[in-house]
């Protein structure tokens, strides 16, 4: 019974003398070889040129800063309840008379950290967030050396404030639309 | 029984309930926000309409609140009709006109009754968009967080702190939509049932401040049932947990015990636990400095210390479980294992066993207590010793006013009418103690005296309800009406109460107390007698002990110790400085097992780091005789562990020791102390389970999983396994109703808050659907003769030169260990010394804040001078266990100089 349509017949046939010939063969090899000297390539020379990206790409993830420069995410775990592969944990914090420069909100995440090992970059936390604090960039997740390197803290992941660092801010931003995080 | 119609489906249901008890109960989900099931309904919130139609050919009905309809036979009422959809979710929409946007920033969120009502209304899209009202937040004190807007106008907040705990400083301002809920400025909550405002209030206003410094949502939470440590009533509490410290302690519903409430004590007194005083690993001393000692090795140096024929001797904990205490009686043997107290407190705490034992009149429960309509309390300071039961009491204060609206056939449930009839009326209620105390504004009469005062009135009150006692010589007349006139209103009362206690260390008090109960059984009431006792497992502990540390000291003195083991116990703070010395110095070496640093674990030689109730499992039993089963709320990554599995390992062969598991020590425990059986059926054994499934300590919503300690380790290592009971600390497990001794955490399908304890109970309000947990050891010998006691004391006569000083009791600051908690510790008063004016003035003291100096064993004490009037000529009161009289055994006599 054929499941697909796609399915190959394996082919027993006994083999003719040409092809029992050692060089036929190679040179039918060499030919594919030759053919794809002139195709067109399917490598691209990574990291001084990059791949375009979809828009909706989902990359490693970004906490976001409102206009003013403060931190978005107000610790409320919902990212973290969200998150199928639950690799997101924080703890959160009061903000104290006189740090509304730095956080959006009366509680701030002291502590925000993803296990880039389990993130499945599902783009659920995005989607979880009230507060469009979190949101999955155009980044993918860079190589490292030890494991624990893939232990994303606050700080690898808190975008550059765009007031004090417009440009970098600029850049982590990507080319996501600007509507999609919130910022207007 | 009622027969009652719901969508046309006919129920039957019990008398005497309310429409919204009945459907709640039949497992309807109907929304509501004003009915409590111990604060009952008024209707205010509008909350719980429902159809309610006159007959069966009624089609159109009315609108009419669940809550005020009687569940009378007949009663036909629809939830599901669209006219009450659409009312109910109405009302939420106006009540939400106001409501801020900020469930992610409120810590309600996620287990908030407004959101659940919210999503059961079907409520769910905002149409108003204007600006909301905002109101200005109050500072509450320690303990709890105000955030006003996000009030609903429920009342219950009020009802709760006014009218059931009988709080001053919370009312309700201002009118229509512009209603604020708070004190009338700025400052601390002063009522010590403050805390349950948080779970009261179904929306975010109150809330736990001291979760707030370590803020976790309750589905991130690792839980545990457990049992408090804050006193000797044993209220049940759920203790939780998150990257190894614990962020709060909710109330865990026991019908029998606590109910739905704890103390401010138990609720935000568990600090302690993360405390950076904790002992962490195993300690040795080495020149005068504790060092880190491997396990294995201090096992092996402490048990060759403890080799043949070497002198070795116990004592035992008040607070730690029976099985710890257990276990260092069998590692020292029977006749060298002390219970760590004084022999005058083993001594009364002896004495009141006896009388559950063997007396033949009821120990009500925490909850039965509420039931009763007279009480007379003879010599404790109820509200500062023992906590909920004075919230009991003031519930048992309304039972014989409250008679009057039954007799009107106002049910129980109609809080309003009732509130409307009774007013601020309470019934009889006496009160005899050494000073002023907060029960005093609704007693009836109160009576202010020394102890053996206390006791001749207690005395002569039970020689006025049976003649045949012999009377008390030299009355003088105050007392002698007012014990008739408190003999009288037992005697009027249906079910009177007498409640007693350790804590002025008095054995006359304790017995007085037992004769006015023992008088009145032989009148025929239903008469109830409860004694509170110092701390969480005195009673437990005392079943375990022959002798007590005085005893101990006397037998160092003759001959000196090789080995003295202590079992959580800062000698310190119970026996007095001169007492510990004496014992520590007579003892070659010291072993400690311990949980916080304290003044005992700087003169040892090893320290093992002891569980406290977060850590360890265990039972203990409360001032009712009722063991109960506390769990472990995690393994914390130290090397904390149960003391009865440090003591377990160093009875056994070194080579091949490892801690038996719990139930192995409960049963050798019950095989040795057979009056101790049922404490194996407190809960269920290790190898329990549903199905093949655990119970879980943490929800399914658990997040974080693999995350949390990836920081510490990226590979995710097996999480620990409990051998000791049928939980896993996880979310794997049973997710329906567990076991009631079992039940970490309150959750059922669209009930996130605390309110889902209804589908916990049977009917709501009332039993666990497996019985409330807990077993008591002891009954009453109904048919015993009472065995009156009969040494009256004389009245005592002040000195002229020495006063008598007697402990005065403080819920923030009498209890060693919650006292040491960042919250509780703002409550705790300035230390003083207590005179009445004329005793002040005498001593050529005049001015409050004065400093007084005084002897207590040889030591020269200075504290400072607050007048207290009640307080009888020749006493003087002091602050029981503040840092600045931790030490002092009560009473004492004792010269005073300005
Ligand atoms: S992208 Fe998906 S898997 Fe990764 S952290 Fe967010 S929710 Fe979790
Ligand atoms: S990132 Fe968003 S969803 Fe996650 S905790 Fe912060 S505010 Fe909440
Ligand atoms: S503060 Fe809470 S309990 Fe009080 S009325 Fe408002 S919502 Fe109800
Ligand atoms: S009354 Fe006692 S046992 Fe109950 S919560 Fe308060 S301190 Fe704990
Ligand atoms: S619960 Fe019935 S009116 Fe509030």
């Amino acid at each position: 019974m054929q499941l697909t349509q796609r399915a190959k017949h394996v082919d027993r046939h006994p083999m003719t003398w040409i092809e029992r010939l050692y060089f036929w063969n190679i040179l039918k090899g060499m030919l594919i070889t030759l053919r794809h000297l002139f195709k067109r390539k399917a490598t691209i020379n990574f990291p001084e040129q990059k791949r375009s990206f979809s828009s909706v790409f989902r990359g490693l993830h970004v906490l976001n800063r409102d206009e003013e420069g403060r931190e978005r995410c107000t610790a409320c775990g919902l990212c973290a309840v969200a998150c199928p592969a639950e690799a997101i944990t924080m703890e959160a914090a009061e903000r104290l008379p006189g740090e509304e420069q730095l956080y959006r909100e009366e509680k701030y995440a002291a502590k925000y950290e993803i296990n880039m090992l389990r993130c499945i970059f599902c783009g659920l936390c995005e989607e979880a967030c009230p507060k469009d604090a979190i949101y999955l960039s155009q980044t993918f997740a860079p190589s490292n050396y030890s494991r624990k390197g893939f232990i994303y803290k606050k700080d690898d992941m808190l975008i550059p404030n765009p007031l004090t660092e417009p440009e970098t801010y600029k850049k982590a931003l990507g080319e996501r639309p600007a509507k999609m995080i919130g910022n207007q | 029984m009622a027969k009652v119609f719901i969508d046309d489906i006919e129920y039957e249901v019990p008398d005497g309930k309310n429409m919204l008890e009945v459907c709640l109960s039949l497992g309807f989900d109907l929304t509501y926000f004003c009915w409590h099931p111990a604060l009952h309904s008024i209707g205010a919130c509008r909350q719980c309409g429902v159809i309610n139609y006159k007959d069966e050919n009624d089609k159109r009905g009315r609108i009419t609140m669940a809550c005020m309809l009687p569940a009378s036979n007949g009663t036909r009422i629809s939830i599901e009709a669209k006219a009450a959809h659409d009312f109910r979710a109405g009302n939420i929409e106006s009540l939400m006109l106001n409501h801020p946007h900020d469930c992610p920033v409120c810590d309600e969120g996620g287990e908030c009754h407004l959101q659940d009502m919210t999503l059961m209304s079907g409520h769910n899209y905002r149409r108003y968009r204007f600006k909301k009202r905002t109101h200005t937040n109050q500072y509450l004190g320690p303990f709890l967080n105000h955030e006003m807007n996000r009030c609903i106008q429920c009342y219950r907040c009020v009802r709760f702190y006014k009218d059931y705990a009988g709080g001053k400083d919370l009312d309700v301002f201002a009118a229509h939509d512009d209603i604020y809920f708070g004190r009338s400025e700025d400052g601390v909550l002063e009522n010590e049932f403050s805390g349950n405002l948080v779970e009261v209030c179904p929306t975010g206003v109150f809330t736990d401040k001291t979760l707030k410094q370590h803020y976790t949502r309750k589905w991130d939470l690792t839980s545990a049932p457990s049992v408090c440590h804050g006193c000797s009533l044993g209220c049940n509490i759920l203790a939780s947990q998150r990257y190894g410290t614990i962020r709060r302690i909710l109330t865990r519903y026991n019908g029998d015990v606590n109910g739905y409430f704890l103390c401010d004590r138990g609720r935000f007194g568990y600090e302690y636990t993360n405390s950076k005083k904790r002992i962490i690993k195993a300690l040795k001393r080495v020149s005068g400095t504790y060092q880190p000692i491997e396990n294995g090795n201090a096992f092996e140096e402490v048990k060759a210390l403890m080799g043949e024929g070497k002198k070795v001797i116990g004592i035992g904990s008040p607070r730690a479980s029976l099985e710890s205490n257990f276990l260092l009686k069998e590692l020292v043997g029977e006749n060298n294992f002390y219970g760590g107290i004084s022999n005058t407190e083993g001594n009364l705490i002896k004495q009141v066993i006896d009388i559950l034992k063997k007396g033949k009149v009821k120990t009500p429960s925490l909850a039965e207590a509420k039931g009763y309509d007279a009480v007379f309390i003879v010599g404790e300071d109820v509200t500062n010793t023992a906590p909920m039961l004075a919230l009991s009491l003031r519930q048992a204060a309304k039972n014989k006013p409250n008679e009057e609206a039954f007799a009107i056939r106002i049910p129980l449930w109609n809080d309003v009418a009732i509130r409307e009839i009774v007013q601020e009326r309470t019934g009889p209620f006496f009160i005899a103690t050494v000073h002023h105390t907060k029960l005093d504004e609704i007693s009836s009469g109160s009576f202010y005296g020394h102890p053996d005062n206390i006791a001749r009135l207690g005395h002569a009150v039970a020689q006025k309800i049976n003649n045949n006692l012999p009377s008390v010589p030299d009355a003088d007349r105050e007392s002698a009406s007012l014990s008739s006139s408190i003999a009288e209103a037992l005697l009027a009362a249906k079910k009177p109460l007498i409640v007693s206690g350790t804590s002025l260390f008095s054995k006359n008090v304790i017995e007085a107390a037992a004769n006015v109960a023992y008088a009145l059984k032989e009148q025929g009431k239903d008469v109830g007698l409860i004694y509170t006792v110092p701390e969480a497992n005195s009673v437990g502990m005392t079943l375990l002990s022959e002798n007590f540390v005085d005893d101990a000291i006397a037998r160092v003195e003759k001959e000196r110790a090789d080995v003295l083991l202590i079992l959580e116990n800062d000698l310190y703070q119970r026996i007095g400085k001169k007492d510990s010395e004496a014992i520590l110095k007579r003892c070659n070496q010291v072993v400690a097992f311990e949980n916080l640093e304290n003044e005992t674990t700087n003169s040892c030689d090893y320290l093992f780091p002891a569980g406290t109730f977060a850590e360890s499992t265990g039972t203990i039993v409360n001032n009712e005789g009722r063991a109960q089963r506390f769990y472990q709320v995690h393994i914390p990554r130290n090397e904390v562990r149960s003391s009865w599995k440090w003591l377990d390992i160093l009875r056994q062969d070194l080579q091949t020791a490892e801690a038996k598991d719990f139930d192995a020590i409960v049963d050798e425990l019950i095989q040795k102390n057979p009056e101790l059986q049922k404490i194996k059926e407190t809960a269920p054994t290790a190898d329990f389970r549903i199905g093949t499934q655990k119970i879980p300590r943490s929800p399914h919503r658990f997040s974080g999983r693999t995350s949390m300690i990836a920081n510490i380790n990226v590979s995710e290592p097996k999480p620990p396994v409990d051998n000791d009971s049928p939980m896993s600390f996880t979310m794997e497990g049973y997710h329906g109703i567990q076991p009631s001794p079992d039940t970490a955490f309150y959750w059922s399908p669209a009930w996130n808050s605390v309110q889902a304890i209804n589908k916990y109970q049977i009917e709501v309000g009332g039993p666990l659907h497996d019985g409330n947990p807990g077993k008591r050891l002891f009954e009453p010998d109904e048919n015993r003769q009472a065995k009156y006691f009969n040494d009256i004391p004389s009245s005592f006569h002040p000195s002229n030169d020495e006063l008598l000083v007697l402990p005065l009791y403080h819920i923030y600051g009498s209890e060693e260990l919650t006292a040491l908690s960042h919250a509780v510790k703002e409550r705790i008063p300035q230390a003083y010394i207590a005179l009445n004016e004329n005793e002040a003035r005498r001593k050529g003291l005049n001015a409050e804040g004065g400093k007084v100096e005084f002897y207590y064993q040889d030591k020269k004490w200075e504290l400072s001078l607050k007048i207290d009037n009640s307080l009888p000529d020749g006493i003087a009161g002091l602050p029981k266990g503040l840092n600045e009289t931790s030490g002092i055994g009560y009473p004492f006599r004792t010269k005073i100089n300005s």
